[in-house]
């Protein structure tokens, strides 16, 4: 990044190639929306181009990137307040090797767990994309979210107690 | 609380992010704690059918789109002074080297190269050239795509002399683009038209209709660079405005400070 902020802008499809699926992964998370999700992945390295000469050295490269993510996020949260339902073509799980029964069963959950995810509030839904899909460390999401590595490890903590409760609760209801 | 402790360190410990010691301490009090082991295997058992949904991969065509404006935004770079500047410090040998090679320039074209009048036929290839560069600029401009609208904003750099059509079209871009990206680089793109007044007039106009505190800090520093002093009330109604984002404000207070101390 450091070489793109000096003017060597080429440099910026090698940080393109390595990081816009993880990005690409929050947006759709966030947004149930894959064209949307494309548009602001395109968004956030447009910004980062254009705002290049704000990038400090001693702040990670992805954490700056998720940062200015969160601020396209926002920026079109504003612009679409109505929420989009996750689609649920392509939601299959891993599931090569598994009894038909089984993978049935595997389709049922995963299907429940990405309504209770999707049914979550977006902040608590961002710190459980961040901690699990994108495998980034508290103080990773700390200097993302600014705030303190305490702060995150109760959010996080807290929403994936949520997202449990809300899990359960679908799957009793399915049971029932 | 000694449980609540422990149990806010469940999920980092899932993670593999927990280091040892913390490790040893969550396992020591699991083994003694009923509640916290249920409360462990009822998050796993969540956070493990998370890690089984599929990890949703982008559309190839999202590469091409952004390389074609990666190429784009270069290329305007290229023709002219696009966005702001890099924070690397020109050396004063670049300067010197251009000063001699100007006035080398200027020596050769004085006293020793022929006069020749210029040719119509490059004359007249010039006005095409302008006049396609404009075409293509409205059209781009027009674009669904914000890339190809982003595209149209780049290429209104690479006209010789700024024109009417062009200069509505950005302003239009600026008042009513959807996307930010575009709007801000139609600022950036519009200092080259702040010589007319009423583009400055537009420009001030602009401050309180946008919904992106970004587009608003881009609006001010440009007319600080104008130095227009005109947008003076402007920006200390926007300096005032409760609704207006907190660092947006702040900027405006030190715009309008800045124009005064340059009376």
């Amino acid at each position: 990044m450091l070489d793109v902020r000096g003017g060597d802008l080429g440099k910026l499809e090698l940080l393109f190639d390595r990081h816009h699926r993880a990005l690409f992964r929050y947006f759709l998370h966030l947004t149930s929306n894959r064209a949307v999700s494309e548009d602001l992945v395109q968004e956030v390295f447009l910004r980062i181009l254009k705002y290049r000469h704000t990038y400090q050295p001693e702040t990670r490269f992805c954490a700056w990137m998720f940062q200015v993510g969160r601020n396209v996020h926002m920026d079109h949260a504003v612009r679409h307040k109505a929420e989009v339902a996750m689609p649920e073509r392509g939601l299959d799980v891993r599931s090569s090797g598994v009894p038909p029964d089984l993978q049935a069963q595997s389709r049922q959950e995963a299907a429940l767990l990405r309504r209770a995810l999707a049914a979550m509030p977006p902040e608590k839904r961002e710190v459980i994309v961040m901690s699990r899909f994108l495998d980034l460390k508290y103080e990773e999401i700390a200097s993302v979210l600014k705030c303190e590595v305490g702060a995150v490890k109760v959010r996080v903590y807290r929403a994936l107690r949520e997202l449990s409760d809300r899990f359960f609760a679908l799957c009793g209801e399915r049971a029932s | 609380m000694i449980c609540e402790r422990i149990r806010e360190q469940i999920p980092e410990c899932l993670a593999g992010h927990l280091d040892s010691a913390a490790r040893e301490r969550l396992v020591a009090h699991l083994e003694a704690c009923p509640a916290c082991r249920a409360e462990l295997a009822e998050l796993n058992a969540v956070w493990r059918g998370l890690g089984s949904l599929p990890d949703p991969e982008p559309g190839p065509a999202m590469r091409a789109r952004f390389l074609e404006v990666l190429e784009a935004y270069q290329a305007g770079r290229a023709s002219g002074s696009v966005g702001p500047a890099t924070g690397v410090p020109h050396r004063w040998w670049h300067v010197a080297l251009a000063c001699a090679l100007l006035m080398i320039g200027v020596f050769l074209g004085r006293y020793v190269a022929e006069p020749r009048a210029a040719s119509p036929d490059v004359a007249q290839l010039k006005v095409q050239v302008e006049s396609l560069r404009q075409l293509v600029t409205l059209s781009l401009l027009q674009e669904q795509s914000p890339s190809s609208r982003l595209r149209g904003v780049t290429y209104s750099y690479q006209m010789a002399r700024p024109d009417e059509q062009v200069e509505q079209a950005l302003l239009y871009a600026v008042n009513h683009d959807s996307n930010v990206n575009v709007r801000l680089s139609a600022v950036d793109a519009l200092e080259k038209y702040a010589a007319n007044p009423q583009v400055r007039r537009a420009l001030a106009d602009a401050l309180p209709m946008q919904d992106s505190p970004l587009v608003q800090i881009a609006l001010i520093d440009l007319l600080v660079q104008l130095n227009d002093k005109e947008a003076a009330p402007a920006l200390r109604k926007l300096a005032q405005d409760a609704q207006a984002d907190n660092q947006v404000r702040g900027h405006a207070a030190w715009a309008i400070q800045r124009m005064e101390v340059s009376q």
